[in-house]
């Protein structure tokens, strides 16, 4: 890293920041704008009929029965699809911890290139959509709630690893070192040091997954995997706004609960934030409340055995002969790979790019303007801002109203965002990035929002003691200091927009994404291997551009 | 000695919820004194230099600076005051990942539009100010480097930077030295010393060392238990003062 010496140095952040302009404007024609009519204004009038439906849900008794059991449905998904990934997560997460191999294993070069190998392999499970996952469980599966649940923790589970071994790696090392020095058996030494000083911060994300899981679970619903995703679906395509509005404000409550009980938690367990990209996880405070956790856990199982007992998944079918005939057809019908429409795929690319970047400059920005007033210490509670706050009732209505928006926005999946926006605008990428642009920015706007909770007040005090206005303390000192985190959390979710743009594709957004999902229902193995390894190799690009950004910010600005 | 008080508190009290952090606390600070508050952690001596910039108010009683009741003022006219106190924190305060140079600048904060304090974030502006101000704490090789990469005692030096950019007629130092060594110590608080003296600033500084109290100020404050234990001329502080002082 260079030296700034210099009065004109350029902070990688803002040149970083004229990258990514450049690459919106790109995307931005990419898309079409400027070129050809992208607004539709015929579909204005049932856009109308839509928002109007949010004040009149349907109500009638019969409906409210549906959506009670999709509600139940969705949720047993996510608890049973939660509970295998954190299994996953756990032992694959020790295995793939450095600490495990270097200090448990005491790993020669030798076995340490095997612990890379098997990090690396990881990725893959990862980088391909649950979506993706459902779609290929259900042509050998079928209809079965295990494809929701199986769909759910393999990438899932394979993402938990990732972050355990994270947190394992860079939870502090020494106590572990000092019992192996003094003879204690490796294996022992781990369980007694490095799990328990980790354990809170592995609880606390496993929350954070549970809360992706209620988004995903809503998600495989409209590959027809049943739940509250499958009612919005069939409402929404027999344009039954009423129905839909009812589902809507369900999987709105859900979120709301799931969201809460976890925030509850984490500040119970004194974990400031759900995913901490910036920083190491320091071992939590407040330990004197951690062993309550424990009384959480009869729950816990009772919650997953009644989830399992609900949604009664098939688990036989997993090892039954007729899968596994499906699975070897599937296997040799896809060999040998059909490159011929490779040259094809190059536009595809493009779009799906241009697509991701798209989608998450609208969360970024939408996430940005919603997250201040989002925020309890901000506007309300703030010593920093606001000394005399005159007119108490406004800060309230903006924090309930950019909190109930974020939460409507992450609730309802991305695939509908998609359809909704299809009423106004040609179809294309910008229909798909606005919805996932409105799916993410629900998403971004929260974990913004944390980030000014948790944000430092002793600089702030000491810029508003000198006199400098509100408008000033926030240049030089709200700014300054959520800035590179918030390019943090939002380069993180361009990774996961990436993968998303598949699911938008399931409605007909356009690019590989579009590809894929066609390929797969129509049985095209051949071609779906070559695309799918045209997604993978892009998203592993961007991955690696995410993180070389996020690198460069960290180490400089 | 003095004229008007610069800092005048009546009668004040300062209660976090249920804690008595200060208790029917009166006191003056003249133009151009020396002061040192002393007294064992938990006494009351951030809650008092917090006060007396303004960022907390009373609970009961009243604050003046330069003859305006703080707790009175409009946003606008607080800031006017405000502009006139200094203060060097503690913990530092400062704004860790920009650079120097803004640190240094926030001191302008007060009077700088909103357009110029936006420009000068891109290309530092009133570069003159700022590197006469880190040329007299000894550390302008650092104006372009990252606040965070400085060592304590670096920053303890910008903080002491960004209030001479202030330029204010009083400053408050909330335990400047708590966290340097012996050697240290000595260079900041000589530093202090240096910038109040020409231009008849006031400077308030607590301490937890009573030594360097004794050394440099010419009045002591001392408090206990959130209470006025003495408030004495340096001279006239006996041991047997500093002893009930820091007795249990």
């Amino acid at each position: 890293m260079t030296k700034p010496a210099s009065r004109f140095f350029i902070a990688p952040s803002l040149l970083w920041g004229l990258v990514g302009l450049a690459a919106i404007a790109l995307s931005l024609w990419q898309a079409g704008l400027f070129r050809q009519a992208v607004f539709n204004l015929n579909g204005f009038p049932l856009l109308w009929r839509f928002v109007v439906a949010s004040v009149h849900p349907d109500v009638s008794r019969n409906l409210l029965d549906i959506t009670l059991r999709a509600s139940l449905v969705t949720l047993a998904y996510a608890v049973c699809g939660t509970f295998f990934s954190v299994v996953i997560g756990a032992v694959a997460g020790v295995f793939c911890s450095e600490v495990w191999w270097l200090e448990v294993l005491q790993a020669n070069h030798f076995r340490y290139a095997g612990f890379q190998i098997i990090r690396a392999l990881l990725a893959f499970p990862r980088a391909i959509h649950e979506l993706i996952w459902g779609l290929f469980f259900l042509n050998i599966w079928g209809l079965d709630p295990l494809v929701a649940v199986v769909a759910i923790a393999i990438p899932f589970g394979a993402i938990t690893a990732k972050v355990f071994s994270e947190i394992l790696d860079e939870t502090p090392r020494q106590p572990l070192l000092a019992l192996i020095n003094s003879g204690v058996a490796p294996l022992a030494a781990f369980l007694y040091t490095l799990l328990p000083q980790a354990f809170l911060n592995l609880l606390s994300y496993s929350f954070y997954r549970f809360e992706c899981s209620i988004r995903a679970a809503a998600v495989l619903g409209i590959i027809g995997a049943g739940g509250l995703g499958y009612e919005i679906l069939l409402s929404l395509q027999s344009l039954r706004y009423e129905q839909l509005w009812t589902f809507f404000y369900a999987l709105f409550f859900l979120n709301g609960c799931v969201d809460f009980a976890s925030a509850a938690l984490r500040t119970q367990l004194g974990c400031a934030s759900r995913i901490d990209l910036n920083a190491h996880h320091p071992p939590s405070r407040n330990r004197q409340n951690s062993h309550r956790i424990f009384g959480l856990f009869p729950i816990a199982i009772a919650g997953v055995a009644l989830s399992f007992w609900y949604i009664q998944p098939d688990f036989s079918k997993v090892w039954s002969p007729r899968s596994q005939q499906l699975f070897n057809q599937i296997v040799q019908a896809s060999l040998p790979l059909d490159f011929s429409a490779l040259p094809h795929l190059m536009p595809l690319s493009l779009e799906t790019v241009a697509m991701s970047v798209l989608a998450i400059a609208i969360a970024a920005i939408g996430g940005l303007l919603l997250a201040f007033p989002a925020t309890q210490n901000f506007f309300l509670l703030s010593r920093v801002l606001n000394r005399y706050r005159g007119d108490r009732l406004l800060p309230h209505v903006m924090l309930a109203t950019a909190r109930i928006v974020l939460l409507l926005c992450r609730a309802i999946p991305a695939p509908i965002w998609a359809l909704v926006a299809l009423y106004v605008l040609f179809p294309g990428i910008l229909p798909g990035a606005v919805g996932l642009g409105l799916h993410n920015l629900g998403i971004l706007g929260r974990l913004f929002a944390e980030v000014i909770e948790n944000l430092e007040q002793p600089p702030l005090e000491a810029l508003k003691a000198g006199g400098a206005p509100d408008s000033l303390v926030f240049l030089y000192g709200v700014l300054p200091l959520t800035m590179p985190r918030f390019l943090a959390y939002t380069l993180y979710r361009w990774e996961v927009c990436m993968r998303e743009t598949v699911i938008v594709g399931l409605v007909g957004a356009g690019g590989l994404g579009r590809a894929l999902t066609e390929q797969l229902s129509s049985f095209d193995y051949p071609s779906l291997g070559v695309t799918l390894s045209a997604f993978l190799v892009l998203t592993f690009l961007v991955d690696w551009i995410s993180a070389t950004v996020r690198r460069s910010l960290r180490a400089s600005s | 000695m003095s004229s008007a008080p610069v800092i005048s508190l009546d009668r004040v009290t300062f209660r976090f919820g249920q804690f008595v952090a200060l208790a029917d606390v009166s006191l003056h600070i003249g133009m151009g004194q020396r002061v040192a508050l002393v007294g064992s952690s938990g006494a009351g001596k951030s809650t008092l230099i917090r006060l007396m910039n303004g960022t907390l108010q009373p609970t009961q009683g009243e604050i003046r600076a330069f003859g305006q009741e703080l707790s009175q003022l409009k946003p606008q006219r607080l800031r006017q005051i405000q502009r006139q106190i200094g203060t060097i924190y503690q913990q530092l305060h400062l704004v860790d990942n920009l650079r120097v140079i803004h640190n240094v600048n926030a001191g302008h904060l007060g009077r700088w539009s909103f357009w110029k304090a936006l420009i000068s974030l891109v290309v530092p502006l009133d570069l003159p100010t700022a590197t006469n101000a880190l040329t007299q704490v000894g550390i302008l090789e650092k104006l372009y480097e990252r606040t965070d990469r400085l060592s304590g005692g670096q920053q303890q030096r910008v903080a002491i930077a960004r209030v001479l950019v202030q330029d204010p007629l009083v400053i408050l130092a909330d335990e400047p030295i708590s966290s340097l060594d012996p050697q240290l110590s000595r260079d900041v608080m000589e530093l202090l010393c240096q910038i109040c003296e020409p231009s008849n600033r006031s400077l308030v500084v607590s301490l937890h060392n009573i030594e360097f109290a004794l050394r440099y100020c010419d009045r002591i404050i001392a408090l206990r238990h959130g209470r006025l234990l003495f408030d004495a001329p340096t001279g006239s502080v006996s041991n047997e003062m500093i002893a009930d002082l820091y007795r249990l």
